[in-house]
């Protein structure tokens, strides 16, 4: 998926998503995160948000499942550096707070230690 | 009064597409940002729930009729010739565990009314936004 950088540090799975998280693009980044989390043993899931300006409900409903499925496995999930706009979105839906949200770099390396 | 209709097909990339478009018409008058992006967002939920289920899982028709007043308001109409409503329209925020179930509610926050009627064959989501005249073009 060309708008999602994969990373890993540690046994973190760090996900870059840019662009829109709407219902066009979901069913595919759901695949293609689906692939990454069977290929071994990821600890926590980090998603950056910093270049997604615009998501929608579909977006946020990603989300959610993806936190679901990492904390049944007893795993972290970590949305990093949200953007004003999806921020305004994830409060509006009362979500904010639901996720562990991590502001930079400095305080993720902090939570990875 | 401006009056507009917009047209697509209830794909996931034309349902994006038409909210896309209608906003980007309003930015021609409107010029707070935060508003758009708060139109964006209505138009975009609207339109996906008409691709998610007003044709059974098909494609059909897709509208978008704008009214605006400038300095005042915009109305918003999306209409689907599907299946219509039925009992499944909730506008209440489900819970934080739930993976879907929330564009009514979020159209019902970035609005200052939403309802939902058949009229004839059209299924009519109606939004009312009242926007301060400081966020019109002048």
């Amino acid at each position: 998926m060309e708008n999602l950088t994969v990373r890993r540090e540690q046994s973190a799975l760090l996900l870059k998503y840019e662009g829109e998280m709407t219902l066009e693009v979901i069913p595919g980044l759901k695949r293609t995160v689906e692939a990454e989390l069977a290929s071994d043993e990821v600890t926590a899931v980090v998603m950056d948000l910093s270049c997604v300006e615009f998501m929608d409900s579909s977006g946020i409903g990603f989300l959610v499942s993806l936190f679901t499925r990492m904390r049944a496995a007893g795993k972290g999930f970590y949305l990093l550096s949200i953007s004003s706009k999806v921020r305004k979105t994830l409060n509006l839906v009362q979500l904010l707070n639901y996720f562990t949200v991590v502001e930079n770099d400095e305080e993720l390396a902090t939570l990875l230690a | 009064m401006i009056r507009r209709t917009f047209r697509a097909t209830s794909s996931p990339d034309q349902s994006r597409g038409l909210a896309r478009e209608v906003v980007a018409f309003l930015a021609g008058y409107i010029a707070d940002q935060n508003v758009l992006h708060d139109v964006d967002i209505m138009l975009t939920e609207a339109c996906a729930n008409v691709v998610r289920h007003a044709y059974g899982g098909g494609e059909g028709g897709l509208e978008v009729r704008l009214r605006a007043e400038l300095g005042a308001f915009v109305d918003l109409e999306i209409v689907d010739w599907g299946e219509g409503f039925g009992e499944g329209a909730r506008f209440e925020n489900p819970g934080p565990e739930s993976e879907g179930g929330r564009g009514l509610f979020i159209i019902s926050m970035l609005s200052d009314a939403v309802a939902i009627r058949t009229d004839g064959g059209e299924n009519i989501l109606a939004i009312h936004k009242q926007i301060g005249k400081n966020a019109w073009k002048t």
